[in-house]
C-alpha cells in the first residue's frame, strides 16, 4: 500500500512539478504570480480533447496541438493582459487583477460556449496496470511520469546550453541589466510565456488523461502555487522537488487520512509555509515592486 | 561603562552610529562607520556613487537592519527598531529618487506627515466626533504653514506628479518638515538639479535648519551645495570611512581630492 | 412590476454594503483579495444560526454577523499580515482560506452542510437596507478622511515612503482588512434574511469577483465609484436578462479592459460631486483637466 500510495503520488507529482516550473519561469523573470496560468493549462487540455474526440487525432498530434495551442495562449495572455502594464511600470496589484480578470474571462467564456459538462478522454492507454511485486501501476502514471521527466529535462538542457536559455536564466537574476546587454526583453519575455503555455499544453494533457476535462480545472493550479512555494518561488529546481513532494503528500493524506481534507491539507500547507519560510527550499524572497 | 561626563556628551548629540556594518550576503555595504552629529549641526555625507550613503540613511531610519554596530539617537540605542516608530521618535528622511504620494495633492502629501503626530483614536474617525474636525481643520491650516516655508503655498491643491521636479523635490522637504523632526536626513536634494538651482536649494535647506532647529545630515554630490551647508564632512568609499573633518580639512585631503573632488567648491564661495 | 424594481435596488444595496467594504481594502489599501465571499459566507451563516436556531432578535443577529465577519478577518489578518507577505502571497493565502471557510461550511453540523439553511424569515426590507447602507457608506467616507484612512491610502501609493512617514504598515492594512471583512459579514446577514435561504455554493468566487470588478470598475480610491459601479453591475444585467454565466465573461474582460485602457475606473481617486457632474457639461476648450 505504501509504494502503491508513494507511486501514485510521484505521477501526479510530475504532473504539479511541470505545472509548477511554467508558473515559476515566468515568477523568475516578471516577479509576478500569472494567477491566469490555470486557465492557460484548462485550454491545452481542451484542445487536446477536442483534437482527440473532433478531429480524430491521434495521442501525439493531440499533445502537440495541445503544446503549441498553449504556448501561442499564453503569449497572447502576455502581449493583451500584461505587456502595456510592464511598460507603464504598473504596480503588482494592477498586474494580478489583470490576472485574475483573464483567468475569470477564459474559464467563463469556456463554460459559456461549450459547458460545463465533464469531459473524460477517450481511452488511450489501456487499463492495464504494470505489476511488479503486487503493486499495480497504471500505465497512464509510468507514461506521465517519463513524460514529465523528459520535458523537464529539455527544459533544463535548453536552459543550460542554449543562448537564448542563457539569456533567460540572465534575466530571471536582472532583467534590466539584460536589455542593456543587448538582450530584447520583449521578445524575451514572450518567449518565456510561451514556453510557460507550452509546459501547460502538457500538464493540461495529462491532467486531462488522468481525470477529467472541465472549466474550473484550471484551479488546480493553486496546486502549482503551493508547490512553487514549496520549492521556493523563482527556482525552477526547487519548483519540480515542491511539485513532487506535493503530490507525494496529498496522496499519502487523501489514501490515509481523507480525500476531503486533502485540500486543506495543501492549502494549510501553503499558509504555514508563507508565514514560516517564504523562501521555500531554494527560492529567493524577491522584493516586490512598489 | 560610560561615566556621566561621556553620558551628557552621548545626549548633546542628535546622532551617534558605531561601528556599523551591513553586510547583504557577501556584499560590504558598511563596515565600522562611525560618527556622531551633535545638535544643531548640518554635516554632509560624501562619497562616490556606491559608497554606501544611502545605505547609511536606510541603516538609520530603521529600513535595514545593521549586521553590526549599533545607532544611538540622543542617547537612546534605535537599533533595530521599527522604521515607522525611529520616524516618531523625531527622524525624517527625504529620498534620492523622490517617493512622494503621486495621486494625492500636495496639501495631502504634507497632511500624511503630520498625521504621525496625531492621536485621536479609530472610533472618532468612524463617528467624525466634533474633535476630530477640529484637529482636520487645524491640520489643513498646518500643512499650509510647512508648504509656504519651501515656497509651495499656491500649489496647495496640484496633485503632486504634476509638479515640475524641482517643486516636488521641495514637496519632499516640506513633508519631512512636517514630521517635526529633530534629525533631518536629506538624501541628494540637489540631484538633478543646475547650478543656479541648487544654490537656491542650498540657501533653502540653510534657512529651514535655522528657521526649525534642525539637526541635518545630508548626503550630496553637489559639491557646492556640501562646501556652502556643511560644517564637518563625512567622506565615505566603498563603505568604509575614507575620511572626516571640516570642510576645508576635506577639500585639502589627498585621499579626497584623488576620489573625486571636481571643481565644485569654487563654486561655493559665492554663497 | 415596481416589486420587482425594489428587489433589484435591495440586492444592489445588499451588495453595496460589502462592496464598500472592499473598496477600503483593495481600493484605498491597496490589497487584492481573492476570498471576501468567505466574510459574506460567514455573517450569513452567523445571522441565519442565530435568528433560525435560537430565536435572537434580527437586528441584534445582524450586528452579531458583523461582528464575525470583522473578528475573522483581524483573525486571518494578524498572521498573514504580520508576516509582511507580498501582495501575491497574501492573496494566494486568501484564497486558502477562502477553501478552508467553503470546507468547513459543508461539514459543519450546525450549517446543515451543503443542503444549506432554508427557512430563515425574511426580516430584510428596502428601509432597512436604505438606512445600512447610508450607515456603511458615511462611516467609510469618515474613515477615509481622517488620519486613519490617509495611513491607508500612503500605504497603497508607496508603503516605503508611508512607513517613513510614520505609518505602522500592518496595523493599517489589518484595520483595512477587519473593516471591509465586517461590511461582507453585514451585507451577508442582510443576504441571508433577504432570500430566505443559503447554502455554501451561494459564496464563491462568483461574488468575490463581482465585488472586486465594482471596485475596480468604479475606480480604486473612490467611495461613490464602486457604490455606483456595483449598481451598475447588479442592474443591467437583471434589466437585460442576462444569465450569470456570461455576466463574469463580462466581468473578467472588464477588469483587464480597466487595467488596460483605463486604470483609474469610473471615478478614479475622486467623488461623485457636483464639481465633477459640472466638468462633464463643460463646453470643451474651457480648460480643466478630465
Amino acid at each position: 500500500m505504501f509504494v502503491q500510495t508513494l507511486l501514485t503520488g510521484l505521477a501526479i507529482g510530475g504532473i504539479y512539478a511541470l505545472m509548477a516550473v511554467g508558473y515559476s519561469l515566468v515568477f523568475s523573470i516578471l516577479n509576478f504570480s500569472n494567477f491566469a496560468y490555470g486557465s492557460i493549462i484548462m485550454l491545452g487540455s481542451y484542445i487536446a480533447y477536442f483534437a482527440m474526440v473532433r478531429l480524430g487525432a491521434p495521442m501525439w498530434a493531440a499533445l502537440i496541438l495541445s503544446i503549441l495551442g498553449a504556448a501561442l495562449l499564453c503569449f497572447l495572455n502576455e502581449r493583451l493582459a500584461y505587456s502595456s502594464l510592464r511598460r507603464r511600470r504598473a504596480s503588482s496589484l494592477f498586474f494580478m487583477i489583470s490576472a485574475m480578470g483573464t483567468a475569470i474571462f477564459l474559464e467563463n467564456l469556456v463554460y459559456a460556449l461549450i459547458g460545463a459538462h465533464f469531459y473524460s478522454f477517450p481511452e488511450v492507454f489501456a487499463r492495464t496496470n504494470i505489476s511488479y511485486h503486487g503493486v499495480a501501476i497504471g500505465v497512464l502514471d509510468v507514461f506521465a511520469i517519463v513524460f514529465s521527466s523528459v520535458t523537464i529535462y529539455a527544459l533544463h538542457t535548453f536552459l543550460q546550453k542554449s543562448r537564448t536559455g542563457i539569456a533567460i536564466r540572465a534575466a530571471s537574476y536582472d532583467i534590466q541589466v539584460c536589455s542593456l546587454n543587448g538582450v530584447n526583453n520583449n521578445a524575451l519575455i514572450g518567449l518565456v510565456f510561451a514556453l510557460a503555455g507550452a509546459l501547460a499544453g502538457v500538464s493540461g494533457t495529462f491532467l486531462g488523461m488522468k481525470y477529467l476535462v472541465y472549466p474550473t480545472m484550471g484551479w488546480i493550479t493553486n496546486k502549482a502555487y503551493i508547490a512553487a512555494v514549496i520549492g521556493g518561488l523563482g527556482s525552477l529546481p526547487g519548483a519540480v522537488v515542491g511539485g513532487i513532494l506535493l503530490g507525494v503528500l496529498e496522496t499519502f493524506v487523501s489514501a490515509y487520512v481523507s480525500s476531503v481534507v486533502r485540500d486543506v491539507f495543501s492549502f494549510s500547507l501553503l499558509v504555514l509555509l508563507l508565514l514560516v519560510m517564504p523562501t521555500g527550499l531554494f527560492g529567493r524572497y524577491l522584493e516586490e515592486k512598489v | 561603562m560610560s561615566g556621566p561626563g561621556e553620558e551628557a556628551v552621548a545626549s548633546r548629540n542628535v546622532l551617534d552610529l558605531r561601528g556599523v556594518t551591513k553586510l547583504f550576503g557577501g556584499i560590504v555595504a558598511c563596515r565600522d562607520i562611525s560618527f556622531t552629529l551633535p545638535a544643531g549641526r548640518i554635516m554632509g555625507l560624501i562619497g562616490p556613487n556606491g559608497a554606501g550613503k544611502t545605505t547609511a540613511f536606510n541603516l538609520i531610519t530603521g529600513v535595514y537592519r545593521v549586521t553590526e554596530g549599533s545607532i544611538l539617537m540622543a542617547g537612546e540605542a534605535i537599533t533595530g527598531e521599527r522604521p515607522d516608530r525611529i520616524v516618531r521618535r523625531g527622524i525624517a528622511r527625504t529620498f534620492q529618487n523622490i517617493r512622494l504620494f503621486r495621486n494625492l495633492s500636495v496639501l495631502d502629501n504634507v497632511i500624511i506627515a503630520l498625521d504621525c503626530h496625531e492621536t485621536y483614536r479609530l472610533g472618532a474617525s468612524f463617528l467624525r466626533l466634533p474633535h476630530v474636525r477640529r484637529r482636520e481643520r487645524a491640520m489643513r491650516e498646518e500643512a499650509r504653514f510647512f508648504l509656504q516655508a519651501v515656497g509651495l503655498e499656491d500649489k496647495a491643491a496640484s496633485r503632486a506628479d504634476a509638479m515640475p521636479y524641482g517643486l516636488q523635490r521641495k514637496l519632499e522637504i516640506a513633508r519631512a518638515l512636517a514630521l517635526k523632526p529633530k534629525l533631518l536626513l536629506l538624501d541628494e536634494p540637489a540631484a538633478g538639479m543646475n547650478p543656479e538651482e541648487s544654490l537656491d536649494l542650498a540657501r533653502l535647506v540653510r534657512r529651514i535648519h535655522d528657521q526649525f532647529k534642525l539637526t541635518t545630515l545630508l548626503i550630496e554630490h553637489h559639491m557646492d551645495v556640501v562646501m556652502a551647508l556643511c560644517e564637518r564632512i563625512f567622506v565615505m568609499n566603498f563603505g568604509v570611512r575614507l575620511a572626516e573633518g571640516t570642510a576645508e580639512e576635506v577639500q585639502r585631503d589627498p585621499d579626497v581630492l584623488k576620489a573625486y573632488l571636481g571643481e565644485g567648491f569654487k563654486r561655493a564661495q559665492h554663497l | 412590476m415596481l416589486q420587482y424594481v425594489f428587489g433589484v435596488i435591495s440586492l444592489g444595496l445588499i451588495y453595496v454594503i460589502a462592496t464598500t467594504g472592499l473598496a477600503v481594502f483593495t481600493g484605498f489599501t491597496g490589497l487584492f483579495s481573492l476570498g471576501h465571499a468567505a466574510f459574506f459566507a460567514i455573517g450569513a451563516y452567523t445571522a441565519a444560526i442565530l435568528t433560525y436556531f435560537y430565536g435572537w432578535n434580527f437586528y441584534l443577529a445582524l450586528l452579531a454577523g458583523t461582528a464575525a465577519g470583522g473578528l475573522v478577518g483581524f483573525a486571518i489578518g494578524y498572521p498573514t499580515l504580520k508576516a509582511k507577505l507580498r501582495t501575491d502571497y497574501f492573496a494566494i493565502a486568501t484564497l486558502g482560506f477562502g477553501e478552508a471557510v467553503r470546507v468547513l461550511l459543508e461539514n459543519l453540523p450546525i450549517t446543515q452542510g451543503a443542503r444549506g439553511l432554508p427557512g430563515i424569515q425574511g426580516d430584510t426590507n428596502l428601509p432597512v437596507l436604505l438606512v445600512a447602507s447610508a450607515i456603511v457608506i458615511w462611516a467609510a467616507w469618515n474613515l477615509i478622511h481622517s488620519r486613519h484612512g490617509r495611513a491607508a491610502i500612503a500605504i497603497r501609493e508607496d508603503f516605503v515612503a508611508a512607513e517613513m512617514m510614520g505609518v505602522d504598515i500592518f496595523m493599517g492594512r489589518l484595520r483595512s482588512l477587519t473593516f471591509s471583512a465586517a461590511c461582507a459579514g453585514l451585507a451577508g446577514g442582510l443576504f441571508a434574511h433577504y432570500f430566505c435561504f443559503i447554502q455554501p455554493s451561494m459564496f464563491t468566487a462568483y461574488m468575490s469577483t463581482q465585488m472586486t470588478a465594482a471596485v475596480v470598475a468604479g475606480g480604486m480610491g473612490s467611495i461613490s465609484g464602486p457604490v455606483i459601479a456595483t449598481l451598475i453591475f447588479i442592474g443591467i444585467p437583471e434589466a437585460l436578462r442576462v444569465a450569470n454565466i456570461w455576466r463574469l465573461v463580462a466581468y473578467g474582460l472588464l477588469l483587464v479592459l480597466i487595467m488596460v485602457f483605463r486604470p483609474q475606473g469610473l471615478m478614479g481617486y475622486r467623488e461623485l460631486s457636483l464639481d465633477l457632474v459640472r466638468g462633464w457639461f463643460r463646453r470643451p476648450g474651457k480648460g480643466g483637466k478630465p
